[in-house]
């Protein structure tokens, strides 16, 4: 029995022509046994950033928390909102922090990241159990379903796609690999977002 | 240690199984089957040959692919083509499919207790024309599909193929309706985009694919022609009719 | 062994658990109650390794009894729950963790709504519309996905909650034989006779 199993669940986000997406299955369980189809692991972080965390429940909620606390600590101290890049470097220093007695957990960050010349670029990124940082420029995955996620992703996602389209490929991708996870499921949510505006959609799945 | 005494309680144990990795898949269209394995093989971190096929022609209708420990597999295939040409020599005919996978049954079943340690997928034309593809367990589970992937990312790939020929989460607009099969063209395409997909995210595949295209009688080549490099391997020219065609596969 | 349930309906939450205290295969207590009233509108249900259980339902009790007398109005479900599973979830990495299982009820009396959190000892929590733990849960959870209705009355939550206990008793070999029964609603906690 792996402690990142014990719950199930998976995260997944992609990178589109200025919009990221980012998603992730509902379910909690212990073990076999489901306990809830409400349980949402992605968080928003600011207006433009949103956090996954799959892996141990106790520890999503915790890192939630800390998370908004430092984050709020950010924006008082420096009177501005955290951009995405500087939230993951942020991931990474909370999670190594315990390096050695670990928060079980494998962020995925998505984010719309602000340039010198004030426009937006899509921004995302995945970190493992101790903070290491992978900044993929195509999409990135996390959980019980992620090998399966790996190989959906590899398969259906291009460069340069639409919001609509990126979201058409990040829900199949998702309700795909979980069809075929027996930890993860029950339930998918997405959320899209482009400079100036988050969507999130609840998708309807398979209940088993 | 062991040291021939008989002063301290010993224990010896030989390990008779590995994994060399690779991945393999069937896909059954109406009148076609395509069977595809890439061609790495490998034990733990270290490639031991960039070219060992897993994908074998049995008949002119037949083609089955072995994953898995590669010795078992081999000499699986050894053993179940043996048991095809006494069928010839008793018979005067190839054997069917669906007598060709009812046999594999048998012969993984014999070894229950000391397994073949192979995954099997066995692709072809059934007696009524129709592409089959057979999926098998170590010990001789099977059912027959209409596609399957197995071996080192069979994780990566199934899921994809659910979406793709199953078409799987997929719904249609109301008063539209799909193909009940797709065109042979399409099943290449998803074969080759499976194959490339898992070498990118998957260490143990890669190197070298091989795709056999299995057409029943009369159908004519229609999906193949455009395709570069397709070999013929059929024997008989009257029946059912079997192709290769090899693609390379990144090698890092 | 213990086993407890929970279930939410129109307006109020029913929180049941059974009344065995047990050591190893002996029955010590028969009515033992396992299930706390926290505050006005607040029902804790405990399970767990036996004196973990009692000594971390009191440590919570007085300390949201504390928060009570310091600030007139005792905290919301939702505050509340939060409070108790950070708890638990600092406790599970201290020296000696608490191994205790939680249900936890409450009717929230400024929103006007029924709220029930499923929280387990590694401080796992989810909010529900019915839970379960112990053995009861492999029981409990299918019922109440064929039968639980969020809309439903008192007597119809009570129904449902009575085809579990029944359900336990039938197919359970451990089950115990008493439950004790406690509703939460807009006029506060009480016990019910079941």
């Amino acid at each position: 029995m792996s402690i990142m199993e014990y719950n199930g669940g998976s995260v997944i986000a992609m990178v589109g022509k200025n919009c990221v997406a980012i998603a992730s299955d509902l379910r909690l369980g212990v073990q076999s046994l489901g306990i809830a189809s409400n349980f949402q692991k992605i968080f928003p972080v600011t207006d433009r950033i949103f956090v996954g965390l799959p892996g141990l429940a106790t520890d999503v909620t915790t890192l939630h928390e800390q998370f908004r606390y430092r984050v709020n600590m950010y924006t008082i101290k420096e009177e501005r909102e955290i951009e995405p890049e500087t939230f993951a470097a942020l991931v990474s220093s909370t999670l190594y922090e315990r390096r050695f007695g670990p928060y079980f957990i494998e962020p995925v960050i998505a984010g719309m990241q602000r340039t010198p010349s004030g426009s937006y670029k899509p921004f995302i990124a995945a970190t493992d159990l101790i903070g290491c940082l992978n900044f993929a420029k195509d999409f990135v995955v996390a959980g019980t379903a992620s090998d399966k996620l790996f190989g959906v992703a590899e398969g259906l996602w291009e460069e340069d796609l639409g919001p609509e389209d990126l979201f058409e490929t990040i829900s199949q991708t998702m309700l795909n690999a979980v069809d075929r996870d027996t930890n993860s499921g029950w339930g998918v949510v997405v959320h899209l977002l482009t400079k100036d505006k988050v969507i999130t959609r609840t998708l309807k799945g398979r209940m088993d | 240690m062991p040291d021939g005494s008989y002063a301290h309680p010993q224990q010896r144990q030989f390990n008779p199984y590995t994994e060399n990795g690779g991945t393999i898949l069937a896909i059954a269209g109406a009148d076609f089957t395509v069977i595809a394995g890439d061609t790495r093989q490998s034990e733990g971190y270290s490639i031991q040959t960039r070219y060992a096929p897993k994908v074998f022609r049995l008949t002119d209708r037949a083609v089955l692919a072995v994953n898995g420990f590669a010795a078992d597999g081999n000499m699986f295939v050894k053993k179940v083509k043996q048991r095809l040409e006494w069928y010839r020599h008793a018979h005067a005919k190839d054997m069917p499919l669906r007598a060709i996978a009812r046999l594999i049954q048998t012969m993984l079943y014999a070894q229950r207790f000391f397994p073949y340690y192979v995954y099997n997928i066995l692709g072809g034309i059934e007696e009524d024309g129709s592409g089959a593809v057979y999926s098998f367990d170590p010990v001789g589970s099977y059912e027959r599909e209409a596609c399957r992937a197995a071996g080192a990312a069979q994780s990566l790939v199934q899921p994809f193929l659910d979406n793709q020929i199953y078409f799987k989460n997929q719904q249609l607009p109301p008063g539209q309706t799909r193909p009940l099969h797709l065109s042979l063209s399409d099943v290449l395409s998803i074969v080759i985009d499976s194959f490339t997909s898992a070498t990118e995210r998957h260490i143990e595949v890669g190197d070298g694919l091989e795709i056999y295209v299995v057409l029943a009688k009369g159908r004519g080549p229609q999906g193949l022609e455009a395709v570069r490099g397709a070999q013929e391997l059929t024997t008989n020219a009257e029946g059912d009719r079997v192709f290769i065609v090899r693609r390379e596969l990144k090698k890092d | 062994m213990d086993i407890s349930f929970a279930l939410t309906g129109k307006g109020y939450v029913i929180v049941a658990a059974d009344t065995t205290a047990a050591h190893s295969i002996i029955k010590v207590k028969l009515d033992e109650d396992k299930i706390k009233t926290l505050s006005p509108h607040l029902l804790m249900a405990y399970t767990g390794e036996p004196g973990d259980t009692v000594q971390f339902a009191e440590y919570i009790e007085r300390n949201i009894r504390l928060y009570q007398i310091r600030n007139i109005y005792a905290l919301r479900p939702p505050s509340a729950a939060s409070w108790i599973r950070r708890s638990l979830a600092d406790s599970l990495r201290s020296r000696k963790p608490y191994s205790v299982n939680l249900l936890l009820g409450g009717y929230d009396t400024s929103t006007h709504t029924p709220h029930l959190y499923w929280i387990d000892y590694l401080g796992t929590l989810a909010s529900v519309p019915f839970a379960a733990h112990g053995y009861g849960s492999y029981f409990a959870l299918s019922l109440l996905d064929r039968y639980h209705d969020p809309e439903a009355s008192l007597e119809e939550g009570l129904a449902t909650l009575r085809r579990c206990i029944d359900e336990v008793s039938k197919r359970l070999i451990v089950s115990p034989g008493k439950y004790k029964v406690k509703v939460v609603d807009k006029d506060g906690v009480r016990e019910l006779d079941f």
